[in-house]
């Protein structure tokens, strides 16, 4: 069994990761997956717009494209929920 | 979004469905038609179809791979069997010994092609719910 001493070698490292990722913040993550959501509801609101002014004759595309931004906003919502309890659990944590 | 391609392919198969009955709609539509453009009967169409495949590279091992997408349409055909041969000189459009050429345009293979049609779509739209609710399942995943 290998027993290693306590350096600063393994805080430097993970400083190093952390700099290195400046490039896509947990802020960049969340607004580039929002803008996403925000594109496929527009997307299916277009095409229930082309429906009726009869320029997609397909009822069934329509369909799919509202569900497919209605399970997206769901799953947001899921990923909002966690984040919200994550950092509520985080909050209440006594020091 | 590949989330959505189960969904994707199955809209490939209601896109077809509902070319075909369309087509069936026509075939139904011009079941005595005599008279087209070429100056013949009207000739029954059928849709043309073939899988759709696409290739692509699988993420972690990089392999190239071709995978199914779905079903796309190749065109609309002529059925190129013999017309119905009727007798009726009176007809504008018969020949010279009185027969009339009516279109191979039969009503019973229509209907049950028409049959086959809805009972393939509601399959497609089937298997679509099957899929929105799977992904409905997952999102209730570790939900309170």
């Amino acid at each position: 069994m290998n027993v290693n001493g306590i350096g600063t070698g393994s805080i430097s490292r993970i400083a190093d990761k952390q700099s290195s990722n400046t490039g896509t913040s947990f802020k960049d993550i969340i607004n580039d997956q929002l803008s996403k959501l925000n594109d496929s509801q527009i997307r299916a609101d277009q095409m229930a717009q082309d429906f009726i002014s009869g320029e997609v004759e397909d009822l069934h595309a329509v369909m799919i494209a509202t569900e497919e931004a209605r399970l997206s906003l769901d799953l947001a919502l899921q990923v909002r929920n966690k984040i919200v309890e994550a950092y509520k659990e985080i909050n209440n944590m006594q020091l | 979004m590949t989330v959505f391609k189960s969904m994707q392919i199955n809209a490939t198969g209601l896109n077809l469905e509902r070319l075909k009955l369309d087509t069936i709609s026509t075939n139904i539509a011009n079941a005595n038609t005599t008279r087209t453009e070429n100056g013949e009967a009207y000739r029954r169409k059928v849709v043309v179809f073939r899988e759709r495949l696409s290739a692509e590279t699988d993420r972690q091992s990089g392999l190239a791979s071709v995978r199914s997408e779905g079903v796309s349409v190749v065109g609309i055909a002529e059925d190129q069997s013999d017309f119905r041969l009727e007798y009726s000189p009176e007809h504008p459009d018969a020949d010279e010994n009185g027969y009339v050429r009516l279109p191979n345009v039969n009503m019973v293979d229509e209907m049950i092609d028409l049959i086959r049609t809805q009972r393939t779509y509601e399959a497609n739209v089937t298997a679509l719910n099957t899929s929105k609710s799977i992904l409905k399942k997952a999102l209730e995943i570790s939900k309170d």
